[in-house]
């Protein structure tokens, strides 16, 4: 039965690292476009369909929070893998704020020509 | 999935069995359990396999995961949801191979995910209650944008 495990903790291994590594070097060649990642549509009523795209400050503080959490937690994990690292509820917090001010900033943009 | 990929893979994973069933010392009942083990075990590991491979080969198209339906760009909602997928499952997996049981997952991390995946929800709903024709939000994401006919404009990421 120990090679039984050590078998599934070997394929375990190929199909995450083999998944991992497609899903970043498709990322990293654009094979996945991340084009317009930071670009958020406004409403504009001289454009031909009604919206216009520009740069937008609550999707980059998003990103920015978002791989700061993410980096953090798979830290956490590595540095101690035998069990799940407990998030701090302000880092929970701060990452809900930061949500919310993209979609609050997301769904003001888009409403302001009705206004 | 081709079927005649699918029989090759059955076949691989009934042949291992055999082979445990037959050459392998020891109680009949054990063999048969370890049989069933493997050829399992094998089976899974290469439709897995298969899928993982189709998707480097881009047989299966996953160029689009991070695209709004219909607007060709990139949506932060699914960048953000892919992350903390990725993350939060390398770590499942981390901690079961470190552990080898299933661990208990602490609150705090299904409330990471929770947040992560509200915000993806609540982002398709105000795309969808926002966009140009007003039915954006049917069928998950609108219009296809420059169709033929010219119909269907682009709702906004």
């Amino acid at each position: 039965m120990r090679s039984l495990a050590t078998l599934a903790y070997w394929e375990g291994v190929v199909l995450l690292a083999g998944l991992l590594g497609v899903m970043f070097w498709k990322l990293l060649t654009g094979g996945i476009s991340l084009h317009g990642l930071l670009q958020g549509d406004v409403r504009d009523p001289n454009s031909a369909d009604g919206f216009r795209s520009q740069a937008s400050a609550g999707r980059a503080q998003a990103l920015i929070i978002t791989l700061v959490v993410a980096l953090w937690y798979l830290l956490q994990v590595i540095h101690n893998p035998r069990e799940f690292p407990q998030v701090p509820r302000a880092m929970v917090a701060v990452l809900g704020g930061s949500y919310a001010l993209y979609l609050v900033g997301k769904a003001r943009a888009l409403r302001r020509a009705d206004d | 999935m081709k079927t005649i990929e699918f029989v090759i893979l059955v076949v691989i994973s009934m042949v291992v069995a055999f082979v445990i069933a037959l050459w392998v010392p020891g109680a009949p009942m054990e063999k048969l359990k370890l049989a069933f083990a493997y050829a399992g075990l094998i089976l899974l590991f290469l439709l897995a396999f298969l899928v993982v491979a189709a998707i480097a080969a881009n047989k299966i198209d996953i160029s689009k995961l991070l695209e709004e339906k219909g607007v060709g760009g990139a949506s932060m909602g699914r960048f953000q949801l892919l992350i903390f997928t990725i993350v939060i499952g390398l770590s499942f997996f981390l901690v079961v191979l470190c552990e080898c049981k299933i661990p208990d997952i602490p609150t705090n991390v299904l409330a990471l995910l929770g947040v992560s995946a509200t915000t993806y929800g609540v982002g398709k709903g105000i795309q969808a209650t926002t966009s140009k024709d007003g039915n954006g939000g049917q069928g998950g994401g609108g219009g296809q944008p420059g169709g033929v006919g010219g119909g269907g404009d682009a709702p906004p990421r």
